[in-house]
């Protein structure tokens, strides 16, 4: 039985119109992994950075897969939210990205959209907030009804992900 | 005598390098290692705390610490892979001891040379009122154990504030993680026997 380990952060992120953010974030994989060890989802704290314009979340990330094949390797997403001060939470973007398969440190990027609504939602969107979310947040990390989407692109999520993989080679994987 | 190895070392020496805190003066830290059940420190501190410093008066506005952390761990699993956890401490207007700011940053895998920054974050308090309250008494809010800031469970529900970076270097070194299988190089993986086993089918899913 092969092994992947992903020790890392989700670091923070940035491009985003406002501070006061946290993320939301989770792990998919195919029917042949098994998470042994780690938790599979969680959310961070909301962070209201000082001077910056990037929220810092440095939120811990460690999981243990082992995995009978190659087919569905795992996908961590996110969901980006905004905290304003009355406590209303407000969501900023979707995005997904694949967890890397070569062993190492590596610093991702991932891109975040959030889905546009009508001319109307838009703009009582401009002036009271909120906006319309995904009814299936499986969409985020599948291609499946992706074309009936309309989406605006917003900021970026960093993380920086420490790969370990065990006994890969024995079965003539070459990553 | 060199059975099969259970156990894989790793070695870490590096530094708590130098700090940026725009609006503060004086800076002192503590650090400890936070790490999971299967991990055992063979060698070295679990904790420990810098000297007092105080900013350059140059326009890098500096806090320099150079302060070393030596330390070897003995583990039978990756899972819980060791996190240094900074908490860094300076004296507010009153003279009190009140808290500038917390992060946590995993040991690196790979081994070589490495430097992180890592971004200090300090609890917020909820209402305005409650701010200039705990301005006034210099009780800031801060984690009763900072070792929470290494979990991901339980932030849900904190709201914080970042300011300020910690510049930390890390060197690390392991041993016999690629006896018990682990690569953590993408080198390690290429420079294979012939595969051995079966079981992994790339088509099968």
């Amino acid at each position: 039985m092969a092994e992947v380990h992903v020790i890392g952060q989700i670091v923070g992120a940035s491009g985003f119109p406002e501070h006061s953010l946290f993320c939301k974030w989770g792990v998919h994989a195919g029917g042949a992994w098994k998470i042994l060890s780690g938790s599979r989802e969680g959310q961070t704290q909301v962070d209201n950075p000082q001077d910056e314009q990037s929220a810092n979340w440095s939120h811990p990330i460690d999981i243990h897969f082992s995995t009978k094949g190659l087919q569905g390797w795992p996908k961590l997403h996110f969901q980006v939210w905004h905290q304003d001060s009355y406590g209303r939470n407000e969501l900023y973007g979707y995005g997904f990205c694949h967890v890397p398969t070569s062993p190492g440190m590596h610093s991702l990027e991932c891109v975040t959209w959030r889905p546009a609504g009508s001319l109307r939602e838009q703009i009582s969107q401009y002036f009271i907030g909120g906006g319309p979310q995904l009814k299936n947040p499986d969409v985020v990390y599948t291609g499946a009804d992706r074309y009936k989407l309309t989406t605006v692109t917003m900021g970026k999520v960093q993380l920086q992900l420490g790969i370990i993989l065990r006994n890969f080679d024995k079965y003539g994987i070459e990553c | 005598m060199a059975g099969n190895p259970t156990v894989f070392l790793l070695m870490v020496s590096g530094q708590i390098e130098s700090a940026e805190f725009p609006e503060f003066d004086d800076i002192y830290c503590r650090y400890c290692w936070v790490y999971g059940q299967d991990w055992v420190i063979t060698s070295g501190l679990e904790d420990g705390i810098t000297q007092v410093t105080k900013k350059s008066h140059d326009d890098r506005k500096l806090f320099v610490w150079n302060f070393p952390l030596e330390v070897t761990f003995k583990s039978t699993n990756p899972h819980g892979w060791p996190q240094l956890v900074v908490s860094a401490y300076g004296q507010d207007a009153f003279g009190r001891d009140v808290v500038r700011g917390y992060s946590a940053v995993h040991i690196p895998i790979t081994p070589g040379q490495h430097t992180r920054t890592l971004p200090m974050f300090v609890p917020e308090s909820t209402s305005k009122l409650q701010k200039f309250v705990s301005w006034f008494l210099g009780r800031r809010p801060e984690y009763v154990d900072p070792k929470v800031v290494a979990q991901g469970e339980g932030r849900e529900v904190t709201r914080v504030r970042s300011q300020g970076k910690v510049r930390v270097s890390f060197n690390v070194v392991t041993k016999d993680m690629k006896k018990l299988g682990y690569d953590t190089t993408p080198t390690d993986a290429a420079a294979s026997t012939q595969p051995a086993a079966t079981g992994i089918v790339p088509g099968a899913s």
